[in-house]
């Protein structure tokens, strides 16, 4: 029983880790190596999940921390990742307080409007208060393979909460 | 309409404000904090730079160990398909022998000059070895927006902000950022890298601009400059960062210049420990 109890604590905690993992690690999500436009921010689409899905399994701190993490790895600004993911957090609440029962369309689409604004607000802050230079066409790419590619991870987190963690939506 | 409108409200300050059984902080007061250590970092206060500067060589040091898996499985991976290519392997091997052995006649005095000109190169090493420090790679993630690798040395071995960085001695990129015990490298195709370079017989001026893409392309030329294809181009030093005559790739017809070191191939490094004649950044 205790075992099982863990097994399930753990796979509770798999998102959560997965999220740390991909700040920390050197683990790309981008495969500029085959494709040189390719690249995404899985993070975002990891956190704006699980937060609509199962919010008690992503705290807010821990994505505060991660956000802070990932800027130490990546170079930028201390704060300024931990500030896009808190804002597709806070999309993630409204349209979860808003809806009753979501589909992977009505996800999508709100997904479009957290993803815009938390790379509006990520590069905004760059571009006026920091030196490190970024290319529109690197955001433009970055920002279609993410919103692109959001229904896969969406089947695949899907797959994975239900297999794992249970049906019931939050 | 006013219902709506207070729907609209709640949810809203709901969405902002309210905490949970794993929720211990709004996002409301974390985006204030995130807002805070943002400014303060911006702006460069010494006690955030400190700071900074010590979460940098813990989180490099943690992320280099949490990444040995991403560098251990390609390697099993390509050990297990070495082994099961074996056999093919051996066959090629000895066709490759076989075309040595009718090479044999230039062989030997091919092989003696190479003895000597390394014997050459190594002396040249040895001159210049207490200005270098060689550094090994610990992350080189590789992020769609910045080109940058990190080093696992930093000013404790004297490394200053500007320094050129060099694999073989063709150039890789220049130090950005250093604390004490790590440095960050900003690589030459970097949207934020320019390099003045010479290259060609009349002594070509240009400035070599990383585009974020594999390879950067030469920029501020003479008007109607036509490219040729493998002319090999030097930093000019005329920045006084980069020492003039440093090797760093090949032109493109189209005006990119191919990089003699891989970026994305980066394990050890070394940093040239010349101290910039103007400040950087």
């Amino acid at each position: 029983m205790a075992k099982a109890n863990i097994i399930n604590k753990l796979f509770a905690a798999g998102p959560l880790i997965l999220l740390y993992y991909l700040s920390i690690s050197e683990m790309d999500t981008n495969l500029e190596k085959l494709i040189e436009v390719f690249s995404i921010n899985l993070q975002i689409i990891i956190i704006y999940f699980w937060i609509i899905k199962r919010p008690n399994l992503m705290g807010t701190g821990h994505i505060f921390f991660a956000g802070l993490i990932n800027d130490v790895v990546m170079g930028f600004p201390l704060g300024i990742s931990s500030l896009s993911y808190l804002v597709v957090c806070f999309v993630g609440n409204y349209v979860r307080n808003k809806s009753v029962n979501t589909t992977i369309a009505s996800d999508w689409f709100t997904f479009l409007i957290a993803l815009l604004f938390a790379n509006l607000l990520f590069f905004s802050l760059l571009n006026n208060f920091s030196e490190v230079a970024i290319s529109y066409a690197k955001i433009g790419y970055n920002t279609f393979f993410t919103l692109f590619l959001f229904p896969v991870f969406w089947l695949l987190f899907n797959l994975y909460q239900m297999s794992f963690i249970g049906s019931q939506d939050a | 309409m006013s219902v709506s409108r207070d729907d609209f409200s709640i949810a809203f300050r709901s969405a902002l404000l309210q905490r949970g059984a794993s929720q211990k902080f709004s996002i409301f007061s974390l985006i204030v904090v995130a807002l805070v250590v943002f400014f303060l970092d911006v702006y460069g206060f010494t006690v955030v730079k400190t700071a900074r500067s010590f979460i940098n060589d813990i989180v490099y040091r943690v992320t280099y160990l949490a990444s040995a898996p991403t560098r251990i499985f390609p390697g099993i991976n390509e050990a297990i398909a070495s082994h099961f290519n074996l056999k093919k392997e051996n066959e090629e091997l000895r066709q490759v022998i076989e075309r040595y052995k009718s090479l044999d006649l230039n062989l030997e005095y091919i092989s003696n000059e190479n003895k000597n000109l390394k014997k050459v190169l190594d002396t040249e090493s040895v001159k210049s070895v207490s200005n270098i420090v060689l550094a090994k790679v610990l992350v080189d993630r590789n992020s769609p927006f910045l080109k940058s690798i990190i080093i696992n040395k930093g000013s404790k071995e004297g490394i200053i902000k500007g320094m050129p960085v060099t694999q073989n001695k063709y150039l890789v990129g220049r130090i950005v950022e250093t604390n004490y015990l790590s440095s960050r490298v900003l690589l030459l195709n970097d949207l934020n890298s320019r390099i003045p370079v010479t290259f060609d017989e009349k002594s070509t001026q240009a400035i070599l601009t990383g585009g974020g893409t594999r390879k950067p392309t030469l920029t501020y030329l003479p008007e109607d400059y036509e490219f040729e294809d493998d002319v090999t181009v030097f930093a000019s030093g005329k920045d006084g960062i980069f020492n003039a005559g440093t090797p760093i790739g090949k032109t493109k017809y189209t005006g990119e210049v191919e990089l003699f070191v891989d970026p994305n191939q980066l394990s050890f490094v070394t940093v040239n420990l010349i101290k910039p004649s103007k400040e950087i950044f």
